[in-house]
Parts: structure tokens; C-alpha cells; sequence
């Protein structure tokens, strides 16, 4: 069984009045776990379609999307919603936050959603927190947080669940330079001591060294970049 | 429970405004359903509480105690009837009443004269002093609120434009008709009274109003067949025909009903408005693979608990005011009905939030991805 995710000739067509409008364009991509793969490109270019489809939000018009082994192109959206709950893990941008949970809510909710909460998972969120630097927040709402607090409550969440996928959309948009550092560099942490296939779309060229690959999506296509000059990170 | 509960912690205000409406409709649900109920009993509690399961009136008279004269011998033929285990006349006059004190500028108060045979199942048993008696033609037994008023045992009524007057020599409760006192006194005494001018009574012999039939298993259209000119009703239909009550009950329940639409649309209004502010947090709760139930489930659980304690409160409140009302104001609360209308108010407000949980069905998650927030 393939462990992490895996699109094979994905496409997305929308209908827009007589046109027929193409999203995605065979597009096919494979990120193992414990491997960064970063998504750059114009917006209108599909990324966040390519971003919905691998994220199992939308379903793909033609192609396979194969996550831990298991074909999720056609499943109904009931099953969605489970395999996004257990195998994916969202970081969007920012302030998407439950506004009225505090952080250590803000990862057990995702416990919540699945069932019950233990003793276990509590510690497994205290840890994550710990990890991710937010241990003295943790009774915090958001609105008491700082932009890149938020993103690292965020990223300890799209953990919450031990998913095989890690899907992060532009999530250092609303952050400064230093901060989008920090929170992409911990990004890069996790997937790699967690052994996670990540996805992250970003405008931002300046984070892409913190990746092990680099796509472009330009019109619905998806190509390869060279590979920067390596960089200590 | 988790969701709803965490949010209405963290956004008191909103939830304690729409729960303060809540409170003041089901407050006002409450109070119009006491105000109901004691308008009704006085109104008919002497019919409500008497022993009687049918009564025979004049044909024509739509079960109007006012309007039915009967000729009392018409008792023998019910008697003969199957089914008719006890059949006893009976005849109301309104009439206004005198305490005799020598002070010619003493109060008036408005009775009705409830005319019946001393001893038959229709006198309501005393909860002071001594029953009717057949050969005391000036006894009477009177509902308690005309203690209020300075009645007591043994007292004398002096009945104003009439030259009769009674003793007072039990009281009974609960026993009212067309929002005034019940005074019972044996049905000749009453006959005196009502027909007092000549010809009134139509030539009838002993003349009454109706006659109240015993009987579980009487069929009144077979009693209306057998005696032409006669109409067999139920007691509840004998009820309803009293002036005055059905329009009176009816308008309480038109503003009850009123309140339970208004209710429903506080409710789901609030939070389909809500819902909408949040579609964006479910979406994005959705995305991290919330189900529809259990976003839902967080809705009709805060309906759930807001309604529960708003009626809560509502239902303190009213006993409340119950104990600062006016003692002759007519208001009864039952606790059957307090009960009912708390269930309807809960019921309305969970089946209005199904609005709100149709609206988080439909959001997409796909909400959740691609736009900055504002």
C-alpha cells in the first residue's frame, strides 16, 4: 500500500454559461510521507482547486486521487467528511480559528468531532502545543493571539488527528517576514519528525528553500521547478 | 453540547438578549393561560364542578341556560329513559344581593341564583356550615368569595328588586357562573323569583331552565327524539354555550397561538441570522471534517438550553406575579397547563432551529479554502 498522497491525472472542468472552463489539466503528483512539497503560481491558476481536490473538498471531473492506498475521487461526501477528519490535515490562512474556543479546545474539537476526547488525546495536544512553542496559551481565545500564535494553534490542530496528509493554504498570507519564517519552518518541523506528506500553495517565493520540491501551476498545469540552490534552513 | 456550550459562554450578551425575549413571551404565554383559565372557571366553574354528564334543554335554545325554559315534570319521563341514572332540574337567574345591615348605602354585589332540589346530586357539597335543607325555602349556600365581600354564616341576603331574602347557611368553593357567585337555594324559592311576573313563565308547568341527566352511557340524540322540543347536550357542550364563554376562551387562545407563532419566528430568525454570520466558521469547521450532525447537533442544543432556561425563568416569574395579583383577580394557573405550554414553547423553538440546521447542511466546505477573511 502507497503511504501519502498520490494524483494521477486530475482534471477539473466548470461550466461557465457555454464554456467549458478547465481548472485542472491532467494534472499528477505524488508526495511521499515526511516529504514538503510547495505549489506556487498566479491566482485564477487552479491552485486552490488542485489544493480542494487533494484536500477531498472537491471531487475531480477525470483522475485518481489516491490517499494512504485508497482511491477518494468518487466517494460520497459523507466519507468525505471522515477522510478529511482522519487523514487530512488543513492549515488555512489565517483567523480561521473557532473564535470562542480556547487553544487547547481549538485541537480537542477535532477530537469532539470524531467522538470522544481521552485522557490521551488532552496529552497528545498538550505536547503539540508544547512542541509548537504555545504552552503558556493554552487557555487563550484567539482573539488574545498574536497572527503567527494563530498559525501555530492552526498547524498543532491539522496535527490533532495523526492524518498521513498535511494540506496548508497560503499560511503565512496574512504574517510578516519573520513570522512566516517561523511558522513555514515549523510546518517543515512537523512534516518531517511526523513523517507527513505535505502540501503547502503559496505566493511566497521567499519560503519555498523550507520545501523538497517545487511545483509552478500555471493555467490549470502543474510542472516541476528547478530545484533552488540549497540553502540551510 | 460541547460547541454550543463553550459559544454561549464566550458570546453571553447575544444569548442573554434573545433569552431575555424568550422569557417575556413565555412569561406572557403563562399569565395569559392563568388569566384564561380563571376567566373560564368563573365563568362556568358551577357547570365544571356539577355532577352531571348531560343536560336536556329547551329545543332551540343552542345549550343557553338564559334561554331554555323547560317544564320540570319533563324529570319523570328522563328518569324512564335507559341509561338515565339521575335527572334533577335546575334554573339560573342573575340578580344582585344585599347584606342586611340596616345601612341603606350598603354595596351591592352581583350573584347569580342557582336554583336547585335540596339533597339532589347538583348542591355541591359545603366546605362550611350546613347543606340546603327541602323544608327551609330561604336557605342558601353560597360560594366562598362573598366572604370578601362581608358575607358570613348566617347572614341575610336581601335580594335587590325582589321581595324575598335568604340565609346564608353554607359556603361552597369554586362555584361561579357568568363571572359572579353561585348562591344555591332550593328550585321552588328560585321559581318564585324568576317568574315573579305573571305569565313569564309561559304557562309551563314547575318551569326551569334545564335538566341535568346522570349517566355515562345516555344517548342525547335518542333523549332529544323521545321528548320533541328538547335538546340533549354534553356538559363541555353546555359549557360552551354559555354567554360569553366561547368567545372569552377564544380570544385568549387566539393571543396564545399568536405568541407561539411569534416565538417560533424569535427563535429562528435569531439564529438562521446567526448561522449566517458563522457560515464561514462552518465552513472552515467542515473542512477539518465536522459533520453536518455535528455542527447541527451544537444549534439545536443551544435552542435547546437557551429555551429550556428563558422558560424556565418565565415560569418563576409568573408564579410571581401569581402571588402579587389582586386576590379578586381571575387568574388560576394550572400546573398541567404550565407544563403543556412549556412543552409547546420548547417544542416550537427546537423545530424552528431545524431552519438553521437546513442552512448549515448546506454550506460548503470548499468555503473554508482560497479567501482572506476580513
Amino acid at each position: 500500500m502507497t503511504q501519502g498522497l498520490e494524483m494521477r491525472s486530475v482534471s477539473k472542468f466548470y461550466n461557465a454559461g457555454s464554456e467549458k472552463i478547465t481548472a485542472l489539466d491532467r494534472v499528477s503528483v505524488k508526495v511521499e510521507p515526511g516529504e514538503f512539497v510547495a505549489v506556487v503560481g498566479p491566482s485564477g491558476s487552479g491552485k486552490t482547486t488542485f489544493l480542494s481536490i487533494a484536500g477531498a473538498l472537491l471531487k475531480p471531473s477525470e483522475g485518481e486521487v489516491i490517499l494512504n492506498g485508497q482511491n477518494i475521487a468518487a466517494l460520497p461526501d459523507r466519507q468525505l467528511s471522515d477522510i478529511r477528519l482522519r487523514e487530512i490535515g488543513f492549515i488555512m490562512q489565517a483567523s480561521n480559528l473557532v473564535p470562542y474556543l480556547n487553544v487547547l479546545d481549538q485541537l480537542l474539537v477535532v477530537k469532539r468531532m470524531a467522538g470522544k476526547v481521552t485522557s490521551a488525546d488532552k496529552a497528545f495536544a498538550v505536547e503539540l502545543l508544547a512542541e509548537l512553542g504555545l504552552d503558556k496559551r493554552m487557555k487563550n481565545y484567539p482573539e488574545e493571539l498574536s497572527g503567527g500564535e494563530k498559525q501555530r494553534v492552526a498547524i498543532a490542530r491539522s496535527l490533532m488527528n495523526d492524518p498521513g496528509v498535511i494540506l496548508a493554504d497560503e499560511p503565512t498570507a496574512s504574517l510578516d517576514t519573520k513570522r512566516a519564517h517561523e511558522v513555514v519552518s515549523l510546518i517543515a518541523r512537523a512534516v518531517r519528525t511526523r513523517r507527513k506528506a505535505a502540501i503547502m500553495v503559496t505566493h511566497d517565493e521567499r519560503l519555498l528553500s523550507y520545501c523538497d520540491k517545487v511545483y509552478r501551476m500555471e493555467d490549470g498545469k502543474l510542472s516541476q521547478m528547478e530545484p533552488e540552490p540549497v540553502r540551510i534552513s | 453540547m460541547f460547541l454550543a456550550l463553550k459559544e454561549m459562554r464566550h458570546s453571553r450578551t447575544r444569548f442573554v438578549m434573545i433569552g431575555i425575549i424568550l422569557v417575556l413571551v413565555s412569561w406572557l404565554v403563562f399569565i395569559l393561560s392563568g388569566l384564561g383559565n380563571g376567566l373560564a372557571d368563573l365563568a362556568a366553574s358551577t357547570f365544571k364542578n356539577m355532577a352531571a354528564d348531560y343536560v336536556v334543554y329547551q329545543k332551540g335554545s343552542k345549550a343557553s341556560m338564559s334561554k331554555s325554559l323547560l317544564s320540570g315534570e319533563l324529570k319523570a319521563d328522563l328518569l324512564a329513559m335507559p341509561s338515565v341514572e339521575a335527572a334533577s332540574p335546575m334554573g339560573i337567574i342573575m340578580g344582585s344581593a344585599v347584606k342586611e345591615s340596616g345601612d341603606p348605602e350598603e354595596n351591592k354585589v352581583d350573584i347569580a341564583l342557582v336554583g336547585i332540589e335540596p339533597g339532589s346530586f347538583l348542591e355541591p357539597a359545603v366546605t362550611e356550615g350546613t347543606g340546603l335543607d327541602a323544608g327551609e325555602p330561604n336557605f342558601a349556600i353560597v360560594n366562598e368569595t362573598m366572604k370578601n365581600e362581608g358575607f358570613g354564616l348566617g347572614d341575610t341576603i336581601i335580594l335587590d328588586g325582589a321581595p324575598a331574602s335568604l340565609t346564608i347557611v353554607g359556603f361552597v368553593k369554586n362555584q361561579t357562573y357568568n363571572h359572579v357567585p353561585s348562591v344555591f337555594i332550593p328550585i321552588e324559592t328560585w321559581r318564585e323569583l324568576a317568574f315573579a311576573a305573571p305569565g313569564s313563565d309561559k304557562g309551563l308547568k314547575d318551569p326551569v331552565n334545564a335538566i341535568m341527566l346522570q349517566g355515562k352511557n345516555i344517548d342525547p340524540d335518542a333523549v332529544s327524539q323521545r321528548l320533541p322540543g328538547t335538546e340533549t347536550v354534553t356538559r363541555a357542550q353546555a359549557i360552551q354555550g354559555i354567554a360569553g364563554y366561547k368567545e372569552e376562551t377564544g380570544t385568549i387562545f387566539m393571543m396564545l397561538g399568536f405568541l407561539f407563532v411569534i416565538s417560533a419566528f424569535i427563535v429562528g430568525v435569531f439564529f438562521y441570522v446567526f448561522t449566517m454570520q458563522k457560515s464561514n466558521q462552518f465552513g472552515i469547521m467542515k473542512a477539518i471534517g465536522a459533520k453536518n450532525g455535528f455542527l447541527g447537533k451544537a444549534v439545536i442544543a443551544q435552542v435547546f438550553v437557551l429555551s429550556l432556561i428563558s422558560i424556565a425563568i418565565g415560569i418563576l416569574l409568573t408564579f410571581g406575579t401569581a402571588a402579587v395579583l389582586p386576590k379578586g383577580m381571575p387568574f388560576k394557573l394550572e400546573t398541567n397547563w404550565v407544563i403543556a405550554y412549556s412543552l409547546v414553547l420548547l417544542a416550537i423553538a427546537l423545530l424552528s432551529s431545524l431552519v438553521s440546521v437546513r442552512t448549515i447542511v448546506k454550506i460548503d466546505p470548499l468555503k473554508a479554502l482560497g479567501r482572506v477573511e476580513s
